[in-house]
């Protein structure tokens, strides 16, 4: 569905990410894991286009991504990113404008349930409800593949499952979804799947259920030992 | 790319509010002077009325500017390249965007000055008293107002396409800084000297059309002339940016 081969990004003299070969396939959820700098979020815009591989490249349904696997994949990036202007309002009419896949019904109810109001100005939310504008705003287009960087960021913990439902509710057989976090036991809970990134390499990518059957491990336990001290580098 | 158009005048639309409100007060001090036959106000309004035609003009394409180099620079970028659409699409609502504000700016302050003059012309009395009027009022900032109307508007919309020339080639600038020169050191400044280079080879170009006995045809040349370059630039312009612009 969605793949890159052999991609790598470098940044002046700081590669990003070094040639990663990678295939997300429908009706998974992934999680991509690992320290900062190491390269997740430069592999998910490079998914839609956002920044260009030194060399190899991502592919859509075989097609090099661009325009039109744009039309099918959502992204949330980490940081905020809608034009100031703009009340909630705006953003869910400039989302309808755009991708046609969009349902204005389901933002409102989204939104609804995030207890934002569409009057709000975009320039005036906290860190918190940016986070939930950003999910509601994804989350109410009906995509094939969900690129979430970082979702959790800036949400408290009881915020947090209202969140992750709400990303929940889009899983379905064709639909991939990939969640970036550094939550990896708030992961745990719903992932297949387990992409461990270190040093921008791709480390391992590990089925839950697996890793749980035949090593007898959780994600979290992978996580340690990939990257030790119990998380963050 | 209609839509693209409406979110790139929405992100310039303060800025040509201010600029409504401001001929708006001088095109009230300009009625006053007509209708009350005050000198100093029909000289504030006729001075605010020129300096918003021209500067007016002017700000437009360099807001587009800024526009621009935000949505290279800043995470508001997301906004334009997550949408479905390529970078020609992108850059060409930009570009007909601007082209259409300056030209419609520039249709919208001729329109005012021929609306002005038969004001002044109806009111005053006759369009000898108006112009006799309007001669002092021009002698005494020593201009002479002796000449034919197309022979201002052509060489005012030749202005005019040969600012949207400049602004397009401002935009590659931009975009040269944001992709081959990300990065790099005086990446800033060796994309000024850049867009120096590439104005003053524009306008070389210009200065090499022959010169034609009817000025109007002449004018006319100059405008088509500047739209071949605009749309060199923006397909130059927009190839970079498919390919290396990263956000």
């Amino acid at each position: 569905m969605l793949e890159c081969r052999y991609i790598t990004k470098v940044y002046g003299r700081k590669t990003a990410v070094d040639h990663v070969s990678l295939k997300i396939e429908p009706g998974r959820i992934y999680a991509m894991l690992g320290p900062n700098g190491s390269g997740k979020t430069t592999l998910m815009k490079m998914a839609v286009g956002l920044v260009k591989p030194n060399s190899g490249g991502f592919y859509y349904k075989d097609q090099p991504v661009g325009t039109e696997s744009r039309k099918e994949v959502a992204y949330m990036s980490t940081e905020p990113y809608f034009y100031s202007w703009m009340t909630i309002q705006d953003v869910g009419k400039y989302y309808e404008d755009f991708f046609e896949d969009f349902s204005m019904e389901k933002y409102n109810q989204l939104l609804e349930r995030m207890e934002l109001t569409p009057d709000m100005k975009t320039k005036s939310l906290s860190s918190g409800m940016m986070a939930k504008l950003k999910i509601a705003v994804t989350m109410a287009r009906q995509a094939k593949v969900y690129l979430l960087d970082e979702p959790l960021n800036g949400i408290d913990l009881l915020a947090r499952d209202q969140i992750i439902s709400s990303i929940l509710d889009a899983v379905g057989p064709e639909v991939a979804l990939v969640i970036s976090s550094h939550l990896v036991d708030e992961l745990e809970k719903i992932v297949d799947t387990a992409i461990f990134m270190k040093d921008s390499q791709l480390v391992e990518v590990c089925e839950a259920e697996e890793l749980r059957m035949l090593q007898g491990k959780s994600i979290v336990d992978k996580y340690r030992e990939i990257y030790g001290h119990g998380g963050e580098e | 790319m209609l839509k693209l158009m409406k979110y790139e005048f929405r992100k310039t639309m303060f800025s040509k509010m201010v600029l409504l409100v401001i001929t708006a007060l001088a095109e009230i001090s300009y009625l006053i002077g007509v209708f009350f036959e005050l000198d100093k106000f029909l000289a504030v309004g006729l001075v605010g009325l020129v300096m918003c035609a021209m500067i007016g003009i002017f700000y437009i394409g360099i807001d587009s500017l800024i526009v621009f180099h935000r949505d290279l620079n800043t995470k508001q970028s997301y906004m334009l390249f997550l949408t479905p659409k390529n970078s020609y699409q992108v850059l060409g609502a930009k570009v007909l965007e601007n082209g259409v504000s300056i030209f419609l700016a520039g249709v919208f302050f001729a329109a005012l000055a021929a609306i002005d003059t038969t004001i002044g012309v109806l009111h005053i009395g006759g369009i000898k008293e108006f112009l006799d009027m309007l001669d002092r009022f021009m002698i005494s900032i020593r201009v002479d107002i002796n000449v034919a109307p197309q022979d201002i508007l052509m060489p005012f919309f030749a202005v005019l396409a040969s600012w949207l020339m400049t602004v397009v080639t401002g935009y590659l600038a931009i975009l040269l800084s944001a992709t081959v020169l990300a990065g790099k050191k005086f990446s800033g400044f060796v994309s000024f000297i850049i867009f120096l280079v590439l104005g003053y080879i524009s306008g070389k170009a210009l200065d090499m059309l022959p010169s034609l006995s009817n000025h109007t045809a002449e004018f006319c040349m100059i405008i088509g002339a500047s739209i071949v370059i605009v749309a060199i630039m923006y397909a130059v312009t927009g190839w970079i940016m498919e390919r290396k612009l990263s956000v």
